[in-house]
């Protein structure tokens, strides 16, 4: 079991002078489960690198268990780490892949046997003991890589993208595979995707980054429901939030381009007041769900609603996403698939402004 | 009416078996004149001997001081080709894993020596090896390890650069050191380019007159050299070195035969990914 503290840690390629990450500060509690997400190119694999001693750190500290790692070789550092191609050895069988690791560090023979079955079995591969990993399923042979890990029983799991290479049904199943491992063996994990779904659902810590700079750190939902910018608000969640460019004044929100009015509740209206933002520009984020086309809703905001010409609608089965326009600005609002709607027609839809936010239109930060 | 597929398919089998058969007639060649009299070959070259000679295989295998000529070749091919499997191997997986400007020039430098003929670096060989005592076994196989290894690290180098670095870093991590990594997880994974390497050096090796005959005394020499005995300046006896042949190149057959099996297995594992 395992802290982590990463304090001050920056990355420096010096072949091209490239910043991968730059002042990365991040306490990791035991038995947490981590999540890096973001973009490709924005560091987070090269921060679990890393961790893992794979990839020097320009500059920073990382501690484990408090105590200093910079310098100590990944082998000794006491992690394990699942490869997005699984980077199984192709000539050893299953069971001589899972205890490579342990013969390497001198385990007695019925030791290792007795921690290589007890992986097999909660990873249910016992039948597969015997085989080369090409004649394993994708998943199977994931799973074998969590196996390796597994029978380690190391202090920290590091996971870089590891479902990526699969295909979308056995993502899914994965992914709820590796959330009741974590359950079980509690052991504190860094993964690494860039699938924000992937994120939001294993995450009991999520870390939100762009550019090699932490954008925001918190619960999946406290994220997902309080954005701190319009990259996280962008980023989390699918489909993305919809932002708005237009002027604030004392009657509410005015959208740029055909200067509807859109009216702002009093509670965001003080927020907005005190930080001097009546008479500026700013972005407004609304999420697609909170965009409702129900008559009820509508007669109770009069003040929120506009009229949208939907360019398509997409039914998804338990819901439909309708893609419209509001003054040239693109956006999408998610309501029941019982609305039944089709592109080309023009409908009433109003904005559930409770649960809006506003962002500074130069910095992108929410106004809090 | 016989259909277009059937067709080409039936052309296809006559122009590769007269392809097979223009590449076999060496063989054919060699093995039935081996059997002749010495003018039974002159008289008639194709024809199947009238009578089988095996006296001629008894007086190939006398002259040629067979047996030791045969350790002799078994001991340089093996030494070189083991040694030159050995460095190039690792040669080549430290300059594909070593990104450094330094490894890319030294990588061009091995390239580039392929292209050195021998003949030129001859003489100064010749007479550097001389001065420092090394015109023996031992150091021909040095020469063989110097010009075997550009091929060998270009050709490893290669089948490196095909193996995901994630493998090197997962071992790591489960505490392994480079020399481990090397031979526990990497090398395995090279044996096709293994055996390629094996076969092309094994042949050459094997065959090579030239520097054999520059270096060693007439008590180690290899079978190459020894079949030079029946070529004199009057009198060739081609019914006995066709004789020798066929005997010595009974162990690279041998050889192949046993490789080939790992070349296929090799091509089916790398395609199986």
């Amino acid at each position: 079991m395992a802290e982590l503290s990463l304090r001050n840690i920056d990355k420096v390629y010096e072949k091209d002078g490239v910043k991968a990450v730059s002042d990365f500060n991040l306490e990791i509690k035991d038995k947490e489960f981590v999540v890096f997400v973001g973009p490709s190119g924005c560091g987070k694999s090269t921060t679990l690198r890393m961790i893992a001693g794979l990839e020097e750190i320009t500059s920073g500290e990382l501690y484990i268990n408090g105590k200093l790692m910079n310098d100590v070789a990944p082998k000794d550092r006491d992690i394990a780490m699942v490869f997005q191609n699984y980077a199984l050895y192709p000539h050893m069988n299953v069971y001589d892949n899972m205890a490579f690791g342990l013969k390497l560090r001198k385990f007695k023979k019925d030791e290792i046997d007795r921690r290589v079955k007890d992986a097999a079995e909660i990873l249910g591969l016992e039948a597969f003991l015997d085989r080369k990993p090409k004649a394993l399923s994708g998943g199977q042979r994931q799973r074998v890589a969590l196996g390796r890990a597994i029978v380690r029983d190391a202090q920290v799991f590091l996971m870089d993208e590891p479902l990526s290479n699969l295909d979308a049904k056995l993502r899914v199943q994965m992914r709820a595979e590796i959330q009741k491992l974590h359950k079980r063996l509690e052991t504190t994990s860094i993964y690494v995707t860039h699938d924000q779904t992937e994120a939001m659902t294993m995450a009991t810590n999520l870390v939100v980054l762009k550019d090699g700079i932490i954008q925001q750190v918190g619960a999946p939902k406290a994220i997902y429901d309080n954005p701190d910018n319009v990259f996280v608000g962008g980023f989390i969640g699918s489909p993305a939030m919809n932002f708005f460019n237009g002027t604030l004044d004392e009657d509410g929100f005015h959208v740029s381009g055909n200067g509807q009015v859109i009216t702002v509740p009093e509670g965001k209206m003080k927020v907005l007041r005190e930080n001097n933002y009546i008479g500026k520009e700013v972005i407004l984020g609304v999420r697609p769900e909170d965009i409702h086309d129900e008559p009820v809703f509508l007669d109770a905001n009069p003040g929120s609603t506009i009229e949208a010409n939907i360019d398509v609608a997409e039914l998804m089965g338990s819901e439909s996403y309708l893609y419209s326009k509001l003054a040239d600005q693109d956006f999408v609002a998610r309501v029941d698939s019982r609305t039944d709607v089709s592109g080309g027609e023009t409908i009433t839809l109003a904005f559930d402004m409770h649960k809006c936010h506003f962002f500074n239109a130069e910095t992108e930060e929410r106004i809090k | 009416m016989i259909s277009k597929k059937r067709q080409s398919k039936i052309i296809l089998t006559i122009a590769s078996t007269i392809i097979a058969l223009i590449w076999l007639s060496p063989f054919y060649l060699m093995i039935v004149n081996a059997f002749k009299s010495k003018f039974e070959i002159f008289s008639n070259v194709l024809s199947l001997p009238s009578e089988w000679k095996f006296d001629n295989f008894v007086q190939a295998f006398i002259d040629l001081d067979f047996l030791n000529a045969l350790t002799n070749s078994f001991i340089v091919t093996f030494l070189s080709v083991l040694i030159i499997i050995v460095f190039s191997s690792m040669a080549a997986y430290a300059l594909a894993r070593n990104k450094s400007k330094l490894s890319g020039v030294f990588f061009l430098v091995f390239v580039a020596a392929m292209l050195i003929p021998f003949q030129s670096v001859m003489i100064p060989l010749i007479s550097i090896f001389g001065r420092i005592d090394l015109l023996n076994t031992s150091g021909l196989i040095f020469m063989y390890l110097g010009f075997g290894s550009s091929l060998s690290i270009f050709l490893y180098h290669g089948a490196v650069k095909g193996i995901p670095v994630s493998l090197d870093e997962a071992a790591m991590i489960d505490g392994a050191s480079r020399w481990r990594i090397f031979w526990t997880i990497i090398f395995p994974m090279l044996k096709p380019i293994t055996v390629t390497v094996m076969i092309l050096n094994v042949i050459w090796i094997w065959n090579d007159y030239l520097l054999p005959s520059l270096v060693l005394s007439q008590k180690s020499a290899t079978i190459p050299l020894r079949m030079f005995f029946f070529f004199g300046q009057y009198t060739k006896q081609w019914h006995l070195a066709l004789a020798g042949l066929t005997l010595a190149i009974i162990p690279v057959i041998v050889l192949y035969f046993f490789a080939q099996k790992h070349i296929i297995e090799g091509v089916a594992e790398g395609a199986i990914k």
